[in-house]
């Protein structure tokens, strides 16, 4: 059974990675005899994770390993993350408990708690395990039983999902082979688990999801399973390396994130929630909150432990949908603050300072750099101009907005793109306003860039060689300007200055839902997942390169595209 | 006084309008077929009076499809037929001997001028001039039967292995095509924009879907630049090619054609040779035409009620940006068009 369903995953292995697997299961074994003293080779993430005893030193390096081996692995599958993830949390929930060297009445709560539902899954373990799929099964397993049966499991799925068709029989056989032996070996070690799951320093978060192992497992499996669903992956090979956006899945409850984060979480990913200021705006709210409603832990310091929690909803957040730069560069301000908080200080005033920066970051980086920007463009504006925008910028909006109260006379052409039509948006926000406006979509953007004078195109982000990342179309709106001698401007932020360096829209980028490119049933695409070769893209962003842009407007300046490392270098708080 | 048309000619028009023939090439086909059945008519009794019934038919098809230049196209081709069977037919009967069959030599029309003072009058009944017409546009006929076959079989010679192509819409000639090249070569990326509000490109990338060997990505027309870094080829269709070698192509083709230059991507345009028109067009309010704009925003939404939508059905690609034609004879280079031109048609055909 097992090996059917390992068949129908994995139908092609190398010899190499058999080795590997066979090494895993080795490791696997060491960890089981020297389940109280911590394993000395960290040949994997899952393997250091299982380790009785694990100080601070040892999860870092924990850390740093699951960063190097995703950051290797070619594949990395939203899966491989998830997992990777959940195994380096618990280790440092894990690290710090044991540091404390105390436990909560509430944690021993759980840990009983968890050894019964540990138990539990021991006696009805076989059969379940031969009733799912083996990766059903090995997800399920460390879930619940994270401290012991994580190690041979994890490895050998992320094995799995590394390779895909055609392979020999012997090597079928092996794979087959080792696929029992770590089955076996985790039955038996869930047993152990079982008994010796109190003693080994049990992990906080783990045990409280394990209250209802079975529901959380069989509700969240289908979604995580990369072999049932097809369009986890992007299928496109050029974009192998991006991870497609999912409509479901992994909003299982996790109780160590905050509401407001995880509502926060949803809107993300369901793009109710959209623009880089907007998602800025909505993170520092939820941040605000969280910092209201945080308690710090017995014998904890207030910084330290927030940090850690902001930090777990941060990374939430990010599994929802990747951070826009705005957001990240918030968080790292906010982090920043926090390890420049005052020692001997109640807590109630640290959170006052913690929310006055917050409001303070709002008001100045959002409100004030869209208006500073507004007032370097209303020179710009003048009578009888026609203003070409891309898409909805909240940035753009207000300063049409701004222009019209000057009572300028002016008219807005909005371009627009399938599938996401925002520009609908702002049409009916300028309509709302008064403005005149014409409205194309992209392919007709050379029919009516000839009647505009100035192009404004808002940003997502301005990256430190110049390059403009914004939405997808917005540097075919910057090309055809250029053909025609129109001018360019961006508005940007510098909240929206990142320090990365890209030249192409591939290699970093954000797939949205493909199935958006579909129009109704009759549509050819329709059903576009079973005809296998056919494959619908939707990227998110574009760059815009420094040479098709006249100039950036900032809150500090209007500049050229190339002095965004000066900006960066001048105003070191903005971007790290 | 005004002509009135034919009845087959208000049948063709309505069939076109309505819906009823599509694409080039069948528009072609039809506008050959009535062509045929006047030359087959009793209704004219020389070359003058013929060419007089095809000029009136063809500005009636002119007037009431602006947009369709291959009618007016077939048309000169007639008119040429025309001028060379009498041409010979003349010179047979006053047995003098020219060379100058088929084809106008550079020095020919260099030297024309001096030779076309002399006029020749075609009003001179010209006996057995029916049935040479009716030979030469058999091969008429076969060349535009076969000319999508041609254009297919130069893929070979454009298209290598593992290959990324992109292209835009759905041109029937590219389907051909690239459905070719899958079938010749191996690993071929096909990228397919989309082309909004109408979407014809999903059209394009289902049918291809159904080869074997190949990844077809559909992208919204917005993504176009952003892959174009990746794309080693453009491949597109268009409506037609004006004289000096632009394109008058679906609307988006001008965006494929800036973004492919500004990284460099050879961009290939089919062209039968009955899409050549000797129209000197170089920008797009010369042509254009705005399609229904529902598509692009609904009716019935409230920025629609104020706002103003255009949604136009074609670009003016200029010739800079195209690097090369391949039609139905072989590869063109875009400054060679207007030569081809001169091939098709008579100069003094080129105003109807």
């Amino acid at each position: 059974m097992p090996g059917n369903a390992v068949d129908a995953v994995a139908t092609e292995k190398t010899r190499d990675q058999i080795m590997a697997e066979r090494e895993a299961k080795k490791l696997a074994k060491q960890a089981k005899k020297h389940k109280t003293a911590p394993t000395p080779t960290a040949a994997t993430p899952a393997v250091l994770t299982t380790p009785a005893a694990p100080a601070t030193k040892i999860i870092t390096e924990v850390e740093q390993t699951t960063i190097t081996t995703k950051l290797t692995t070619t594949t990395t599958t939203k899966v491989q993350d998830a997992v990777a993830s959940k195994t380096t949390q618990p280790a440092a929930v894990n690290g710090k408990d044991v540091e404390a060297g105390e436990k909560t009445r509430e944690q021993i709560k759980a840990e009983r708690e968890a050894k019964k539902a540990a138990k539990k899954a021991g006696k009805g373990g076989g059969a379940k395990v031969e009733g799912i799929t083996q990766q059903l099964a090995d997800l399920k397993v460390a879930e619940k039983a994270p401290v012991a049966a994580s190690a041979a499991p994890s490895t050998t799925e992320a094995d799995q999902e590394k390779k895909k068709p055609a392979l020999s029989k012997a090597e079928r056989r092996a794979i087959q082979e080792a696929q029992r032996a770590a089955k076996a070996q985790v039955q038996t070690k869930k047993a152990q688990s079982a008994a010796k799951a109190p003693p080994s320093s049990a992990p906080k978060e783990p045990k409280l999801k394990s209250v209802s192992p079975t529901k959380a497992a069989t509700i969240s499996s289908p979604g995580k399973c990369p072999a049932s669903t097809p369009n986890v992956d992007c299928r496109v090979k050029l974009f192998n390396h991006l991870v497609c956006a999912k409509e479901d899945s992994q909003f299982i409850n996790d109780p160590l994130v905050h509401p407001s984060i995880a509502r926060l979480g949803v809107q993300y990913a369901k793009r109710t929630v959209v623009g880089s200021n907007a998602r800025c705006i909505a993170f520092l709210h939820a941040l605000r909150q969280v910092v209201y409603d945080f308690e710090t832990p017995a014998k904890k310091e207030f910084g330290r432990s927030l940090d850690a929690a902001v930090k777990h909803h941060v990374d939430h957040l990010h599994k929802c949908r990747p951070l826009a730069v705005s957001v990240s560069n918030a968080y790292k301000q906010f982090k920043n603050q926090l390890t420049q908080l005052p020692a001997d200080v109640p807590e109630t005033e640290l959170k006052e300072l913690l929310v006055h920066f917050i409001d303070t970051y709002i008001e100045n980086q959002i409100g004030k750099a869209a208006q500073a920007i507004s007032g370097f463009l209303q020179e710009k504006i003048t009578d009888g101009d026609v203003l070409l925008t891309f898409a909805c910028s909240s940035l753009i909006q207000f300063i049409c907005e701004e222009a019209k109260r000057r009572q300028v006379a002016f008219r807005v052409i909005v371009v627009d793109s399938r599938p996401g039509c925002e520009g609908q948006e702002l049409l009916r926000r300028l309509h709302a306003t008064g403005i005149p406006c014409t409205y194309v979509l992209i392919n007709a953007v050379g029919y009516v860039m000839a009647e505009a004078t100035k192009v404004l195109l808002g940003a997502h982000a301005l990256l430190a060689n110049g390059y403009v990342m914004a939405r997808t179309g917005t540097a075919q709106v910057a090309l055809v300007a250029n053909a025609h001698n129109v001018p360019v401007l961006v508005c940007c932020e510098t909240h929206k200055f990142s320090e990365r360096f890209q030249t192409d829209a591939i290699v970093y980028n954000e797939l949205s839902d493909p199935n958006q490119l579909v129009r109704g049933d009759k549509c050819q695409l329709s059903n576009w997942a079973a005809k296998g070769k056919l494959l619908p893209l939707n990227l998110s962003y574009d760059i815009t390169p420094p040479e098709l842009v006249s100039a950036v407007v900032t809150e500090v300046a209007i500049l050229p595209c190339t002095s965004v490392p000066v900006i960066l270098r001048i105003k070191p708080d903005i971007g790290y | 006084m005004k002509e009135q048309p034919l009845k087959e000619i208000t049948q063709l028009i309505h069939a076109i309008k309505v819906g009823l023939v599509e694409g080039s090439y069948n528009i072609t086909n039809k506008t050959l077929d009535i062509f045929k059945y006047i030359i087959m008519s009793k209704s004219w009794q020389n070359a003058d009076a013929l060419m007089q019934i095809v000029r009136d038919q063809c500005k009636i098809l002119q007037a009431a499809l602006p947009q369709e230049t291959v009618t007016s196209n077939i048309a000169r081709r007639i008119l040429k037929l025309t001028r060379e069977e009498f041409d010979l037919l003349h010179a047979k009967v006053q047995h003098f001997a020219d060379d100058s069959q088929a084809s106008l030599s550079l020095h020919k029309l260099v030297t024309q001028t001096s030779e076309s003072n002399v006029s020749v009058d075609y009003s001179v009944p010209q006996h057995g001039l029916r049935e040479a017409l009716l030979d030469h546009l058999q091969e008429v006929e076969t060349e535009l039967e076969t000319s999508s076959e041609n254009i297919c079989v130069q893929a070979e010679e454009h298209i290598h292995s593992s290959e990324i192509i992109l292209t835009l819409g759905h041109s029937r000639s590219v389907e051909n095509f690239l459905k070719r090249a899958i079938k010749k070569r191996q690993f071929l990326t096909i990228i397919v924009a989309e082309c909004a509000p109408a979407c014809r490109g999903h059209n394009l990338a289902a049918s291809l879907a159904s080869e074997k060997n190949v990844e077809i990505v559909v992208i919204p027309d917005a993504a176009i630049f952003a892959m174009m870094s990746r794309v080693n080829k453009v491949i597109i269709g268009t409506h037609s090619v004006v004289a000096n070698g632009g394109l008058r192509a679906a609307c988006g083709a001008y965006t494929v054609a800036l973004a492919a230059k500004h990284y460099s991507v050879p961009v290939i345009v089919l062209a039968p040779m009955y899409k050549l028109s000797p129209l000197h067009l170089c920008e797009q309010d010369a042509f254009n035409m705005v399609g229904c704009a529902e598509d692009v925003i609904p009716y019935d939404s409230i920025p629609a009620r104020e706002a103003k939508v255009y949604s136009p059905m074609f670009d003016y690609v200029p010739p800079e940006l195209v690097t090369l034609f391949i039609s139905n004879t072989g590869g063109h280079a875009p400054s060679y068009v207007y030569r081809l031109l001169t091939e098709l048609y008579h100069p003094e055909d080129l105003e109807i």
